[in-house]
C-alpha cells in the first residue's frame, strides 16, 4: 500500500509534500491521504513558490515544500490585511526565517477574503501540509479559470 | 594589490564611462563595488530598495558599502519598544530606522561598516559572503581569530560578535547585509539596544543580545578604510573585476530615478512604528503625590503603532472616574506617541474643570504614560 501511494505521489506532483507522513497519524489517515490526493489535482505551484488551490472561485494559498525547506523555521508570519485587492504577483506579506525575510507573491488576482490568524502566534504552522493547517491566505478570485495559466 | 579609493579615480572613471540619464542600471558590469557618500541611514537603505527592486543582477553582483551616522535600526517585524530605548535616542538626536530584511536590532555610527551583497536569488549564499570577510581579514591580519557561526555572525576570538546578519529575498534578487564594527561606541550602542519599557507582549521578533567588540580595539591598524579596501580586494578576486571602488550619492535621480521617494517612504512614522507588529502592555506605575504612593495600572492594545484599547485605571479618590474614562477612550484610534499623546491630553485638559489641583495631577498622569511611548 505504501509502494503504491508513494508512486501515486510521485505521478500526480512530484514536487508535493510527501503524504506518507500522515501515515504516521493512525485514525483518520486514509481521509487524508484521500483528500490531500485529491486537492494535489488540482493544486498549482507558481515558479515562484507559492502554490494555490481553487474550490468555487476561492484561492487557497500556501507555499510549496519546496519553498519551505529553503526556508527553514520560519519565525515570524506578516500578511497584508481582509479586504486588500491584489493583482497577480503582488506582494501580499514576507515569512521570515533566521534573519531573512522572503516575500510572499500573489500567484493569482483577487481580494483577501481570509487570513490564517493561527500564525501569528504559531508561525512554524506554514511547514504543515500547505492546504490544511500551513494556508497563509484565502482569496476571492478575480478570475477563476486564471488558475489554468499557472505552470503546474 | 590595495587601491585606496580616491574621489578623483571614482569621479573620472565614472566619468569615463558616461553615466547615461538611465543611470545605474547600464554602469554595472560583471560586479562592482560602491560606495555610499551619504551617511543617512534612510537614505542608504532607500539605495538597496532601488537596487533590489529595478536592477537585473544576472552575472552583475555589487557589493555596497555605507556608514551611517549615529542610528537604530531594527529588523523588518520588529517592535522598536521591545528593542531600544526611544527615550534615550529622542533626548540624544538618534535616528531610528526599519529595514525591509530580517533580523535583529543594531547600533550604527561612522565606526560601524554596513556591507550589503545583491546578487540573483539563485546566488544568495551568506555563509559564502561571510567566509569571504573572513578572508579579507586574515589577508591583513593572518592571526586574527574570526568565525562565523551557524547563526551567520561573525565572532572574533570565539566570544565577541563583530558582525550580525540579515536578508532580504524577493521575486528574482537577494540581498545579503552585515555589519562590521570597527571603532563604535560600545557603550552608547548598550544603552541605546536597552529597552526600559515594561510588561510588553508581543509575537515581534526579539533581538539576541550579544558581546560586541570592535577590530580597532585587537589590531590599531584596522580602520575603517583598511577593513573597506581589504573586503572590496577579495571580492574582486573572488568575482574577477577590479577593486575600484565607486562612490555613489543616493540623492541623485539621475543615477537611481524614484529613490527620493523611496527614502522618504522610509522616514514615515506608517512604516517605522505602523509597521510594528500587534503588542499589548500590561504595567504600571507609581505616583508621588502629598507624600503617598498611588499606583497607577495600565493596560494597552497596539495595532498598527496606533491604540486600540487603552485602558488606564488609577484610583478615583485621586482623578475623578469621568476624567479618567475621557483620556482612555481619546487615546483610542490615536498614534502610540508622546507627542500626539501631548497634543491630544492638552485639548482634553481645556475641557476639564478651572481646579489647580486636577491639572497638576492630570500633567503627573500625562508625564509618566507619554514616558512608556
Amino acid at each position: 500500500m505504501r509502494a503504491v501511494l508513494c508512486s501515486l505521489c510521485a505521478v500526480l506532483a512530484p514536487a508535493a509534500p510527501c503524504l506518507l507522513r500522515a501515515w504516521q497519524l493512525g485514525a483518520g489517515v486514509i481521509r487524508t491521504l484521500c483528500m490531500g490526493l485529491a486537492l494535489l489535482s488540482v493544486c498549482k505551484f507558481t515558479e515562484k513558490h507559492e502554490c494555490v488551490t481553487t474550490e468555487n472561485g476561492v484561492g487557497t494559498v500556501g507555499i510549496s515544500n519546496f519553498a519551505q525547506e529553503a526556508l527553514g523555521d520560519v519565525v515570524y508570519c506578516s500578511l497584508l490585511e481582509v479586504g486588500t485587492k491584489l493583482n497577480k504577483q503582488d506582494e501580499f506579506g514576507a515569512l521570515e526565517s533566521v534573519k531573512a525575510a522572503s516575500e510572499l507573491y500573489s500567484p493569482l488576482s483577487g481580494e483577501v477574503s481570509e487570513i490564517n490568524e493561527a500564525l501569528a502566534e504559531n508561525p512554524g504552522l506554514v511547514s504543515k501540509f500547505c492546504y490544511e493547517d500551513g494556508w497563509l491566505i484565502k482569496m476571492t478570485l478575480s478570475n477563476p479559470s486564471a488558475l489554468d495559466e499557472i505552470r503546474s | 594589490m590595495l587601491i585606496p579609493f580616491s574621489m578623483k579615480n571614482c569621479f573620472q572613471l565614472l566619468y569615463n564611462r558616461q553615466v547615461p540619464a538611465a543611470g545605474f542600471k547600464k554602469t554595472v558590469k560583471n560586479g562592482f563595488i560602491i560606495h555610499s557618500i551619504s551617511n543617512d541611514v534612510y537614505q542608504n537603505l532607500a539605495v538597496e530598495d532601488w537596487i533590489h527592486d529595478h536592477m537585473n543582477l544576472e552575472d552583475k553582483p555589487i557589493l555596497f558599502f555605507w556608514r551611517n551616522s549615529p542610528s537604530v535600526v531594527i529588523g523588518r517585524h520588529q517592535n522598536p519598544w521591545q528593542e531600544c530605548n526611544l527615550n534615550l535616542m529622542r533626548e540624544e538626536g538618534i535616528k531610528l530606522a526599519r529595514r525591509r530584511s530580517g533580523g535583529g536590532a543594531v547600533y550604527h555610527d561612522m565606526g560601524n561598516i554596513n556591507l550589503t551583497f545583491f546578487t540573483t536569488k539563485k546566488k544568495y549564499d551568506r555563509m559564502e559572503n561571510l567566509k569571504l570577510i573572513v578572508r579579507a581579514l586574515n589577508a591583513i591580519h593572518p592571526q586574527l581569530d574570526v568565525q562565523a557561526t551557524k547563526r551567520f555572525d561573525l565572532l572574533l576570538d570565539g566570544q565577541f560578535k563583530i558582525s550580525g546578519t540579515a536578508s532580504k529575498i524577493g521575486r528574482t534578487t537577494a540581498y545579503h547585509h552585515c555589519t562590521l564594527l570597527c571603532s563604535t561606541d560600545g557603550t552608547f550602542l548598550s544603552s541605546l539596544l536597552k529597552s526600559p519599557y515594561q510588561g510588553i507582549r508581543s509575537n515581534a521578533t526579539a533581538s539576541i543580545p550579544s558581546l560586541v567588540k570592535n577590530l580597532l580595539e585587537k589590531d590599531p591598524t584596522l580602520t575603517c578604510e583598511v577593513l573597506m579596501n581589504a573586503v572590496a580586494t577579495e571580492y574582486a578576486a573572488y568575482h574577477q573585476t577590479d577593486n575600484h571602488i565607486h562612490l555613489i550619492n543616493p540623492t541623485d535621480e539621475t543615477l537611481f530615478p524614484g529613490i527620493n521617494s523611496k527614502a522618504e517612504e522610509l522616514q514615515t512614522w506608517e512604516w517605522i512604528y505602523g509597521k510594528t507588529p500587534k503588542f499589548s502592555i500590561n504595567t504600571s506605575f507609581n505616583v508621588l503625590y502629598e507624600q503617598s504612593h498611588l499606583n497607577i495600572k495600565v493596560f494597552i492594545d497596539i495595532k498598527n503603532g496606533k491604540i486600540e484599547i487603552c485602558n488606564i485605571e488609577a484610583p478615583d479618590h485621586w482623578l475623578p472616574l469621568e476624567i479618567l474614562d475621557k483620556l482612555n477612550s481619546s487615546l483610542v484610534g490615536s498614534k502610540f506617541c508622546p507627542t500626539e499623546t501631548t497634543m491630544l491630553t492638552n485639548i482634553l485638559l481645556r475641557t476639564c474643570p478651572q481646579d489647580h489641583k486636577l491639572h497638576s495631577k492630570w500633567n503627573i498622569l500625562c508625564e509618566k504614560i507619554k514616558g512608556i511611548m
